[in-house]
């Protein structure tokens, strides 16, 4: 009685065999997978860190209440209780007038001395409203600002916040193209790993005609095509991920030498161990997805 | 063993290549196929392995109907019989032992088995010695003992062989035919493709003759 390794044994023999003697074949398939998986590694590595550092601004948003002069107590109770209501708000701050002027020179420092001349102090109270930055999107930092505009006792609402969505919308539609370009790119490589294996079929019509001969089935025949498909898609990853990192190293110690002042380059990264899995998933399955486009090819008769 | 009934087959020509054949043989039977050059005898031997579909007729080879069948069982049908090409079918960068070893591993033979049974049918044809080597290494006559290894390597009920002395010397060929003969005896059932008269003549059997498609069968007269 064969055992299920007497089946598989041949199976990889003759997948050993084909990469063995048609190295050339192989040599473009891999190739052809790695540029494509680089190309994509390399947008999205671009993406990712682009992200991270965006949402670390992202982290400071901030909105300024500024209130009139002659609020009373009971209205700056209920304003205060209406900012603490807010979800998106995680805590805030009253500055009261005497710590605006205060804090206004500190901020000019030397050149200070002109506050002295004033009669009254020009500087309005105001509350400083820190948002949850898991929870607030940019878009309700516009609509939040609207709504306190609204409320009694509030002069004028202040935030800078528009940069950052300008930022945000571009990196949408950067997320979005990128997955337009990997669907593109895979297409390409799909479509270029089946015409290398169709070349390798026609290549090897002959053997193949023999194996039908002596009582190999389809999947016997077709097995081998789709394990070097594999064996070819993880090479290619592995090379793709491994010439990606390389550069990536390169690109940040680089970097680092040409603007040592820039803090933002220690907060580049490259993947986790989840986007790694998914990437060499990815080039694995184009090179099946390139087998299963031309495994029509191998015919029975 | 083999059942063919009112088989035809044109390529689609006017004139038919075979008309209306029919035959049967039996299990333990050893019979040639003769015939004149391009009677059609080669067409008759690659349906009797469903390397080409009838036109018309039916074809039931081990209980199997070879113009309804599907591929796969098609497959398991030819992992069960050994067939010898009259162009060897050899694979060329395969050396010689792995050629014959496909055929056994393709049956799903357990690997430590695949060795001795290869070293031993090689033996029986004469070519042991060249187990490394590739076919177009060896001559006519050794390719042509690989593809008769390998077509039985696998312990066949039933072998076709298409011109399997073709290109073999007179002693060659006797021992051959005296291989055929000892499986024969065995129980096996050997079609045998020839147009050579000595051989009818020397090891007489029943014979199919096939002459402008269609098929008589005698005895070699004594």
């Amino acid at each position: 009685m064969a055992k299920i390794q007497d089946h598989i044994y041949p199976l990889f023999k003759l997948t050993a065999n084909n990469i063995r003697r048609h190295p050339v074949i192989n040599l473009i398939s891999i190739s052809i997978i790695s540029i494509a998986m680089l190309m994509l590694i390399l947008y999205f590595l671009g993406y990712s860190n682009a992200a991270r550092i965006v949402s670390t601004w992202r982290a400071d948003l901030r909105i300024v209440v500024y209130l009139v002069d002659d609020i009373d107590g009971e209205r700056m109770s209920a304003l205060k209780n209406y900012c603490r209501e807010l979800d998106e708000v995680i805590r805030f701050d009253y500055v009261s007038k005497e710590q605006a002027l205060k804090n206004f020179k500190v901020t000019l420092g030397e050149n200070s001395n002109f506050l002295s001349g004033l009669s009254e102090n020009p500087l309005p109270a105001s509350l400083e409203l820190f948002l949850d930055s898991e929870i607030a999107e940019i878009d309700d930092v516009e609509r939040l600002a609207r709504q306190l505009q609204r409320q009694v006792g509030v002069d004028e609402v202040a935030y800078g916040s528009r940069w950052l969505r300008q930022l945000f919308s571009l990196l949408k539609t950067v997320k979005y193209f990128g997955f337009v370009f990997a669907a593109f790119l895979s297409a390409v490589t799909i479509f270029i790993v089946a015409s290398t294996i169709r070349l390798s079929l026609y290549a090897r019509r002959e053997t193949i005609r023999v194996l039908y001969l002596v009582g190999a089935t389809r999947s016997f025949i077709a097995l081998p095509y789709l394990f070097e498909g594999v064996f070819q898609g993880a090479v290619a990853s592995f090379l793709a991920l491994g010439f990606a990192y390389a550069g990536f190293c390169y690109f940040k110690a680089w970097l680092q030498l040409q603007v040592p002042q820039w803090s933002i380059v220690l907060q580049l990264k490259f993947f986790t161990t989840l986007p790694l899995l998914l990437f060499l998933l990815l080039g694995t399955s184009l090179g099946i997805a390139g087998f299963l486009l031309s495994s029509r090819w191998v015919r029975q008769d | 063993m083999i059942r063919v009934s009112h088989l035809n087959k044109s390529y689609n020509h006017p004139d038919m290549i075979l008309k209306d054949v029919s035959f049967d043989v039996k299990k333990g039977d050893f019979v040639y196929l003769s015939g004149p050059s391009g009677a059609g005898k080669t067409t008759l031997f690659r349906l009797l392995f469903a390397d080409l579909k009838p036109d018309g007729g039916q074809i039931v080879v081990d209980g199997l109907d070879l113009v309804k069948a599907r591929p796969a069982r098609i497959a398991h049908l030819r992992q069960r019989m050994g067939v010898v090409f009259q162009d060897y079918k050899l694979i060329p960068n395969y050396t010689v032992f792995d050629n014959v070893a496909l055929a056994l591993e393709i049956a799903g033979t357990p690997r430590r088995l695949i060795q001795k049974a290869v070293w031993r049918v090689l033996k029986v044809v004469g070519v042991e010695r060249q187990l490394d080597r590739l076919p177009p290494q060896l001559s006519g006559g050794e390719q042509q003992r690989v593809a008769i290894a390998r077509a039985l390597v696998n312990d066949p009920q039933l072998i076709l062989a298409d011109e399997p002395t073709g290109n073999l010397d007179y002693e060659i060929a006797n021992e051959i035919m005296s291989i055929f003969n000892y499986i024969n005896s065995l129980g096996a059932t050997i079609v045998m493709v020839t147009h050579n008269r000595a051989l009818l003549q020397r090891f007489k059997r029943k014979v199919f003759y096939l002459d402008q498609g269609s098929l008589q069968a005698y005895v070699w007269p004594d």
